[in-house]
This record gives C-alpha cells, sequence and structure tokens, in this order.
C-alpha cells in the first residue's frame, strides 16, 4: 500500500493534550488491533543459474540477512481514528536497510526528535557533527491523519542484521 | 491521564530496547541474541486518546562460522639448524564461540623439499614466541579450544627439514582452521549446532581457512684447501731432510646461517717435526701452548677453534714442519 507520511506529529500531540481535560472517558483502546510481522530474505539460485529471492519465515538468520519488519494495523471499531501515529523502536541488533525509502520518518537520538534521515544529524565523541545514517536510526514513525472504521493497513521497513 | 501513561511506557520500552543488545563484531551481531520488534500506534477517538502494542515478535540471531587464518612471519624462515618454528594467527570471524581443528600440511606444491611437521603449539602464554615447555602441544585430534567471536589466538607449527637439503631451498607449509561444528559451502547449515540450540551456518569463507608459512634452508658448508710450499737448505723446494714445509689451511664456510665451534686440527707428517712459533691464523701468530688464542700445536699435530663462523668467511692457518 502507498504509505503518507505527516510533519505536524507534534501539532498532533499537543492537540491530544489539550483535549485530555475535557474528553469524556470513552474507551478508544481496543479501537485499533496492532499486529507485528517479519520476513527474512532468501536468496536461491536454481539450476539455471537463475537468483530468486523470497520472503519466508525468519527461521534461521544470520548477520547480513534482510528482514523486513511490519505492522498491520486494523480499526476494529466504529469511529474512526484520528491523528493514528504508529512508533517502532529499532533492536539495536539491526540497522535500517540503506535502501528504505527515504521519506519515512525516523529518530537517530532514541525517539527525541524526528525527521527524514537526509536531514538528522547525529553529534559524535568530542561534539563534532555529522549527517546521520541508517546506521543511526533507532526508531521509525508512520503518522496517518485518519484510519476509518474497518480500514486496515500495512507499515513496513526494510532491516539488516547487524 | 490515559495518555501520559501510555506515553511513559512508550519511553520504557524505548529504553529497554536500547539495553537488550549484544556487541557486535567484524562477524555481526552475537550468536543467540534475540531481536525483538514492538510497534506502538497512539491515536484519538471522538477526541479521546488512545494507544496499543503491537504483539512482539522475537527471532533469534543464528551462528555463523568463519575463520581466517594468517602467517605471521614476516619472511620465510631459516632452517638452518634443522628445524624451524612458523608462526600463525587465527581469528574466529563469525559471531558466536567455536572451536577450529588445525591441520599442517608440509606438502606444498612448488616446493624444493617437504619439511617434517612435529607439532602443533598453542600461544599458552601470550607472547607471540614459542616457549618449549611452555606453550602447549596440541595432541592428536586436539582442536584450539573455544575462541570468542573476534578473538584470535596464535599458533606455531613446529617443523624439521630433511637432510640432503640444499642451502637456500625454499618450502611452504599451509596450515588450515576448520570450524569443529562443520565447514561446507557458504549457507550450509547445521541444525541445533548453535549457540543455545540455534543453528549454525557456514559463512563466506566456508568455515575453513588456510595460511601458507614458509620456510628457507640453510645449509652451512666447510671446504677445507691444504697446500705446502717446500724451501729446501739449498735454496730450492725439494723435500730433502732439512726442507722447511709450509702448510697453509684454507677453510672455506659457504651458505646461510653458520656453523658452531668450527675447529680446525691437523696432525704433522711422519717424518716431520713441527718448527716452533709458526703457527698463524689470519696472518697473524699464535702461541704454541694451550692457552687463551685460538691456537695451540704440539708434538702431534695443530689445532685451532674458530668458533662460530658465518657463511661467506674464511680462514687462512699456516704452520711449518722440518723434513727429519
Amino acid at each position: 500500500m502507498k504509505l503518507k507520511t505527516f510533519h505536524r506529529a507534534a501539532t498532533a500531540f499537543g492537540t491530544a493534550c489539550l483535549l485530555l481535560a475535557t474528553a469524556p472517558a470513552v474507551t478508544a483502546q481496543d479501537q485499533i488491533v496492532l499486529d507485528s510481522d517479519v520476513k527474512v530474505h532468501k536468496t536461491t539460485v536454481d539450476a539455471n543459474g537463475v537468483e530468486k529471492t523470497e520472503m519466508v519465515k525468519p527461521e534461521v538468520v544470520v548477520p547480513g540477512d534482510r528482514l523486513t519488519f511490519a505492522t498491520l494495523y486494523h480499526n476494529t471499531g466504529a469511529e474512526p481514528a484520528t491523528n493514528f501515529v504508529v512508533t517502532n523502536p529499532l533492536h539495536k541488533a539491526v540497522s535500517l536497510a540503506s535502501d528504505a525509502d527515504p521519506a519515512l520518518i525516523v529518530s537517530v537520538d532514541g525517539g527525541k526528535t524526528w525527521g527524514r534521515l537526509a536531514n538528522l544529524t547525529v553529534t559524535g565523541e568530542g561534539g563534532t557533527s555529522r549527517a546521520a545514517g541508517h546506521l543511526d536510526v533507532t526508531h521509525i514513525r508512520w503518522t496517518l491523519p485518519v484510519v476509518e472504521p474497518g480500514a486496515r493497513g500495512r507499515l513496513e521497513y526494510p532491516a539488516i542484521i547487524r | 491521564m490515559t495518555y501520559v501513561r501510555s506515553l511513559v511506557s512508550a519511553i520504557a520500552l524505548t529504553g529497554s530496547v536500547a539495553l537488550a543488545t549484544s556487541p557486535a563484531h567484524a562477524g555481526g551481531i552475537d550468536a543467540g541474541t534475540l531481536i525483538e520488534n514492538t510497534a506502538t500506534a497512539t491515536y484519538d477517538v471522538n477526541g479521546t486518546p488512545g494507544s496499543v502494542d503491537s504483539n512482539t515478535i522475537t527471532i533469534r540471531v543464528d551462528e555463523l562460522l568463519d575463520v581466517t587464518v594468517t602467517s605471521l612471519d614476516g619472511g620465510a624462515v631459516p632452517a638452518d639448524s634443522g628445524s624451524a618454528v612458523l608462526t600463525f594467527s587465527i581469528t574466529n570471524t563469525g559471531n558466536g564461540p567455536e572451536a577450529f581443528q588445525l591441520t599442517a600440511d608440509p606438502s606444498v606444491a612448488g616446493n624444493d623439499f617437504d619439511a617434517t611437521v612435529t607439532g602443533i603449539a598453542i600461544d599458552t602464554n601470550g607472547n607471540g614466541i614459542y616457549d618449549e615447555g611452555v606453550d602447549t602441544i596440541l595432541g592428536a585430534g586436539d582442536n584450539s579450544g573455544e575462541l570468542a567471536p573476534d578473538a584470535s589466538l596464535t599458533v606455531f607449527v613446529l617443523v624439521t627439514t630433511p637432510g640432503g637439503v640444499s642451502d637456500g631451498d625454499n618450502s611452504q607449509v599451509n596450515l588450515t582452521a576448520d570450524a569443529v561444528t562443520g565447514t561446507g559451502a557458504p549457507g550450509t547449515a547445521f541444525a541445533g549446532a548453535g549457540v543455545d540450540g540455534g543453528d549454525a551456518i557456514v559463512g563466506l569463507t566456508g568455515a575453513s581457512n588456510d595460511a601458507l608459512g614458509s620456510l628457507i634452508a640453510g645449509v652451512v658448508t666447510v671446504n677445507l684447501v691444504k697446500s705446502a710450499d717446500i724451501a729446501d737448505p739449498f735454496g730450492g723446494n725439494q723435500p730433502v731432510p732439512g726442507a722447511i714445509i709450509t702448510y697453509r689451511i684454507v677453510a672455506t664456510v659457504t651458505g646461510t646461517g653458520s656453523i658452531d665451534d668450527l675447529t680446525i686440527t691437523d696432525a704433522y707428517p711422519t717424518g716431520t717435526t713441527y718448527r716452533p712459533t709458526t703457527l698463524t691464523l689470519d696472518g697473524g701468530t699464535l702461541t704454541d701452548a694451550d692457552d687463551a688464542d685460538a691456537g695451540k700445536a704440539d708434538a702431534t699435530g695443530i689445532e685451532v677453534l674458530l668458533g662460530t663462523t658465518t657463511g661467506g668467511v674464511s680462514h687462512t692457518i699456516t704452520f711449518d714442519v722440518v723434513i727429519d
């Protein structure tokens, strides 16, 4: 599916906090179902020397393998969910694949600040700043303005085992 | 307060993920590391904030079997005393602890001669030099012992050179390290043989690697040439009674390396008598007595101790006898 990303997530959080004081205590917890999934890319070469890559259950994985982590969301309720933000921390044993969508909104500082990777920097030892790279990504975040009742979708990122 | 609480728990989750890590090595993240992934969604429904975590998926990193072997010798190791020690380094470039079977093969194509491998030793005291009696010699079937990921081990291959080898002959010895778990084409899997019961997978090195160590034979040869000049009492060179024979012995050492305790002895011919104080070494006079200098002459012959002599050096010894 095609993803849309938003840059006004901070505004969305601010709105949520303001609404908190006045909102009635309606349970919204069961509205959304999230399901995580991971597949590993396995390349095989057939008798004709043709390479074929399959996405398979990660029964055997070793450093260097490529994984696809996916989060499937489903709005099972009757109301639309707005300001829908999915946050996925990356395990330190994996790094974001270098061919990941450059439009992904990521954090390189443990989720404190966010942006496209190309716009982020990291401060190294000695206080010098450098452009952030795929190895620096700690979190990925997707923001959807609304998930309608019954809507479902899939958010995914490619990763390499370090 | 629901929203605030869920935000706090999301931060706590982040913290636990950051801590639950293993160091990454050249061979990659440690075998047995559990990679967990959990996504969290926050949203509003009719203005009420909600949040939900996904299920947590966990995958275990399997063991990659890789090894490299390198020679640590700066060049060909001289084998001038009939034996030599070749030094190698074994590095576990996989991501799990692994032991390696070591095999030294002295029969390498192109060798001028094949050495005899008398043992493989581990640098037990870690000083990089083979210490006889200190560094453990591996017994038949012994392996390197378990090496941690990225760890290196210095290994010595002890060799002797066979007889009949010529000076300057070259030879190589091939040391192979095979992962004890198994070797094979990259991608070969050994089910359940890895860390924590995970699989062990052969990496790009095939879980086997080798390196050559070089030897150069140093064979030292001593060549003695003896000549004689006769001076008779009548101004001629006839071997008559009273004639003086000056013997000249030239000792030439050739080859690579050196020879120890080189001693030149020569007995006087029957019917001659040593002429006292005529013994010389390289033009310098030696006393006849058995004393601090290198030579002595007694009633039966001369003896000159040249000691340790390196290839390319020659010495000249002269002495006179009188025909009785």
